[in-house]
């Protein structure tokens, strides 16, 4: 167990986006999060990210309470995410881009900068090798120079994983990472998640994508009007009664 | 040589150089999406400092200038840390409030001398004068009069400083510690989760853009004779982000760029005085409208490379362009 959630609730003012949300993610599984839409998905990403304070409860990550930790220390300590809609750094390069994921990783300072030590040149040339390494896992090494924001759709969501893996994290958070793609560039993210999964990444991933993610997911927990109505294995999940009846309304009887 | 000879010139160029230091304040502030109006503020302090500095305990020229430049980075740090989780239009006002309290601060104390300002401040120009005559150069050589070559000594001074900051700008530009701050620039929040620590470069930034700006009107103190507080009031504020403005904030020679023109531009309409702030007016117009991003950005200077880099390699490369 890498992850764990205990009793997770969030409101803003009157309203409770998520209620005593609890789960686990054991390391290197691929867990998936899926609910309807304001269910609470992205809320419960920006808890674990940092982004939100919970109102109460507690987020346990590797033995150690992450509660009040600021979003760039959760970072330093192995989480990275991607966002929802698309939070790529639109002026920077694509390797540029993925170079900032690089900086939790990276120690030159100002000082370092100013003078081009050789610690700092060294460490530049590193940070560059990894970047490329990396944009070339996902497919878009030949893009390097371009700047982000002229990328393709499918592309700068690539981007946003590159950048979110040079931070070497632990825990990679994926939101909608198909949103808006074709089923081409679907399968095909499907197999880059299964290869970030080989690398030896635990993966939390939300989609709206059922056959995606009923294929690579190892467990789901399904969230709907802010609370957990079931977790299990894909298989379980679909004959579940309460998915079934927040997918799909009551059954008549 | 004429030309730059001629005091009335030659004092517009080290304005221009002045006002180019005060540019690269803005540019550093701004270099993680801060809009500060505060730099005026800053330059107050650093002119006031080492004016004082210099009448009250004659230290040497260098000394207090660089002693306005801590004291404002300390200031800077005082009221950068509640003010720098304030955004965009936020900061402008909160920061514009700082620059108005200084000014009233110095209109009010007895060492600064009131509205009547401090003046009879040792200039720059007069001391190398004196230090010149010393060493035997009392009547000048090569056919410049003593005070040409003082005068001349004072532009190099300022001309360095200027370059000695642009040379930081551009090394810290392309390191670790830029790519850092373009990400906060770009996108603050995500910059945070990919792990930047954005209050700390914050703070960092607006520090040294304070400690510049006071750079600034500790040399521009030493230049003039006299410093009064309308000086630094809000005009100069906005005449200080005029410079990004106009020029660009992206890259360092854009603000400078914009310091050299907003410099130039009242002695090119002298002739038309009387239309002068609304010729200003309509430059910022025409600016937002068409070109918000100012004269000089990366594509620019990216565009400029290619070109550059393009007619050199023209013979051996068939590819179309």
């Amino acid at each position: 167990m890498i992850l764990q959630l205990n009793q997770v609730s969030k409101n803003f003012g009157g309203l409770a986006a998520l209620m005593n949300v609890s789960f686990q993610v054991n390391r290197n599984e691929v867990m998936g999060i899926i609910g309807p839409n304001g269910a609470g998905k992205t809320t419960l990403f920006n808890l674990i990210t940092g982004v939100l304070t919970p109102s109460s409860g507690d987020i346990i990550y590797q033995q150690q309470s992450i509660v009040g930790l600021k979003p760039h220390k959760l970072t330093e300590i192995g989480l990275a995410r991607t966002f929802q809609n698309i939070r790529i750094f639109g002026q920077l390069t694509v390797l540029e881009n993925v170079m900032v994921g690089a900086h939790v990783r990276s120690k030159a300072g100002l000082w370092h900068g100013l003078w081009k030590t050789p610690f700092a040149r060294r460490e530049e040339g590193n940070i560059k090798q990894r970047a490329l390494e990396l944009l070339d896992f996902v497919g878009i090494s030949n893009h390097a120079d371009d700047t982000a924001e002229a990328l393709s759709y499918g592309k700068q969501r690539r981007l946003e994983i590159a950048r979110a893996l040079a931070t070497e994290p632990e825990i990679l958070l994926l939101d909608e990472p198909t949103a808006g793609m074709n089923e081409t560039e679907t399968t095909e993210l499907r197999d880059l998640i299964q290869q970030i999964q080989v690398m030896g990444k635990t993966i939390l991933l939300i989609e709206h994508d059922m056959h995606l993610m009923m294929s690579v997911c190892d467990r789901l927990a399904v969230i709907n009007f802010g609370k957990k109505i079931a977790e299990g294995q894909p298989d379980q999940i679909q004959s579940d009664p309460a998915v079934i009846e927040a997918y799909l309304g009551k059954e008549a009887v | 040589m004429d030309f730059i000879l001629n005091p009335y010139y030659l004092q517009i160029v080290m304005f221009m150089a002045i006002n180019a230091v005060l540019g690269i304040s803005i540019y550093l502030t701004l270099s993680t999406g801060q809009l500060s109006l505060g730099n005026a503020g800053f330059m107050s302090i650093g002119a006031y400092v080492s004016a004082l500095l210099t009448i009250k305990a004659g230290a040497p020229i260098l000394v207090s200038v660089l002693c306005g430049g801590v004291a404002a980075g300390c200031m800077a740090l005082l009221i950068g840390l509640p003010v720098i989780r304030l955004q965009g239009i936020y900061l402008a006002i909160a920061t514009l409030g700082f620059g108005e309290v200084v000014r009233v601060i110095v209109l009010n104390l007895k060492i600064t001398n009131g509205a009547l300002g401090i003046s009879g401040i040792p200039s720059m120009a007069v001391i190398f004068g004196k230090q010149l005559s010393e060493v035997g150069l009392s009547s000048g050589m090569g056919g410049l009069t003593l005070q040409q070559i003082a005068n001349l000594l004072v532009l190099l001074v300022l001309i360095a400083v200027v370059a000695v900051l642009v040379f930081f700008c551009i090394r810290v530009h392309n390191s670790r510690v830029g790519r850092a701050l373009a990400a906060i620039k770009a996108d603050e929040k995500a910059a945070e989760v990919m792990g930047i620590d954005v209050t700390y470069y914050k703070i960092l930034m607006f520090c040294l853009g304070a400690v510049v700006a006071a750079i600034a009107g500790g040399l521009a103190a030493h230049l003039t004779f006299y410093i009064g507080p309308k000086d630094f009031a809000y005009h100069r504020a906005v005449e200080i982000l005029l410079f990004a403005v106009l020029g660009g904030s992206d890259v360092v020679w854009g603000p400078l760029l914009g310091a050299f023109l907003l410099t130039a531009l009242p002695e090119v309409l002298r002739f038309a005085a009387e239309y002068r702030e609304m010729i200003y007016g309509a430059i910022l117009v025409v600016m937002m409208a068409f070109r918000p991003q100012g004269l000089l950005s990366t594509q620019t200077l990216r565009y400029i490379k290619e070109k550059l880099g393009r007619s050199r390699v023209n013979d051996t490369s068939t590819q179309p362009g």
